[in-house]
């Protein structure tokens, strides 16, 4: 009887244990990092391609790239050059030498986890129902965007021939099943946003 | 609502085993007010929480026991930017703070034949705290076992033979132990049963 009340008690307090987020946007972070050593006020032009690698298939060493469909992508850009816009950079094409290479690219990630409810139910002499125990499998995709800021000349001073990364942003979310941009795009606002030292004024 | 009046009784319920003569047990619904570091963190008042005392009377009016207890501090806070150095983090967080202390306690009655019954006790113990920063899937989790002094001032309203209402203000100081780098402590107000 004792047990019982005790197991009763235990079920009852967590059943009032309050909650975390509702909706998969309350996952939503926004991350940012730079180099402290690097001088982006005397930066004028940027370029940037117009696809978005989502992933690379290898197949027999062959490497192809995936893109994120146009009408998914071209939100993302526009957005990407109305904050660079407003930062004091132009965009430039590849071929004009530009100061700053953006990159954007998004990674679509699936985790899966085991859970297991093991028999804690002892069955007992006066009380005795057993829960069998019982494995489930289950997953959580997440989407981030990430988005590099690179300076090329950077990369005559690398004994490897590559340019050090200026700026980094990673957003990243628990995908939802209706896919919404906003959260994408708001997300870029808000790299931008909380990176007030890459104006050029 | 309804969860916490069943909880409680079925506290009460396993309280009364405990049921000797000379001693009372007290049962309480418990609220919390975060102070210092612990109310920087959460400044929201904890509804959740539940305070168990046993007191043995040594003499009639001195009474040692222990007490047993869990409180559990909740805030959503809105989206927020936290910058460290060269990285800024932008997102949503939840914090909660689990305490369960654990003390043994000294109690001084004014009045124990009285109708009403002013007490004083101080506690001495430690408690499980543990702290956890929710953001995106991920948690950052911080515990410890500080060493604990819980004052402690109540009354005690003989309603009937062998029981009581109480009411009682405890301000547990939790000393900094564990990742806590400062000190964790609380105010707590009880309204509860005493049986004896």
């Amino acid at each position: 009887m004792r047990q019982f009340l005790t197991a009763s008690l235990v079920l009852l307090l967590a059943g009032c244990y309050p909650q975390g987020p509702d909706y998969a946007e309350d996952t939503d972070v926004v991350y940012t990092t730079y180099d402290e050593r690097y001088d982006f006020k005397s930066r004028e032009t940027y370029s940037m391609p117009d696809k978005i690698v989502t992933d690379i298939k290898i197949d027999d060493g062959d490497t192809t790239y995936e893109f994120m469909a146009d009408k998914f992508a071209a939100p993302i850009f526009d957005k990407i050059e109305e904050n660079m816009t407003a930062l004091g950079y132009d965009r430039v094409d590849l071929d004009a030498s530009p100061d700053l290479y953006l990159t954007p690219a998004a990674i679509k990630s699936t985790n899966y986890f085991y859970s297991y409810w093991y028999d804690w139910w002892y069955p007992y002499w006066d009380w005795g129902w057993y829960y069998p125990p019982y494995y489930s499998v289950s997953s959580y995709t997440t989407g981030s965007l990430i988005m590099t800021l690179s300076d090329p000349s950077q990369a005559e001073d690398s004994p490897i021939n590559r340019s050090q990364t200026v700026w980094v942003s990673a957003a990243n979310g628990l995908a939802s099943y209706s896919y919404d941009i906003s959260r994408v795009t708001k997300s870029i606002d808000q790299s931008f946003r909380q990176s007030p030292y890459l104006t050029t004024k | 609502m309804k969860r916490l009046i069943l909880t409680l009784t079925i506290a009460v319920a396993v309280a009364t085993f405990c049921k000797a003569q000379n001693s009372y047990v007290d049962v309480a619904y418990s609220i919390g007010f975060g102070t210092g570091d612990m109310g920087d963190f959460i400044k929201k008042a904890s509804f959740r929480g539940i305070s168990f005392d046993y007191r043995y009377a040594i003499q009639p009016n001195i009474a040692l026991g222990f007490n047993l207890g869990w409180n559990t501090f909740y805030e959503e806070k809105g989206t927020a930017t936290y910058t460290i150095d060269n990285s800024s983090l932008t997102g949503k967080q939840y914090r909660y703070s689990n305490n369960a202390p654990i003390l043994a306690t000294g109690t001084y009655l004014f009045s124990p034949e009285e109708f009403l019954c002013p007490y004083a006790a101080i506690g001495i113990g430690t408690m499980y705290s543990r702290r956890n920063t929710d953001m995106n899937l991920y948690t950052v989790e911080e515990e410890g076992w500080p060493f604990v002094i819980q004052p402690e001032v109540g009354l005690r309203i003989q309603a009937a033979d062998a029981v009581g209402v109480l009411v009682n203000v405890k301000y547990l100081n939790g000393f900094k132990a564990g990742d806590f780098d400062s000190t964790q402590s609380y105010f707590t107000l009880n309204v509860g049963l005493t049986f004896h």
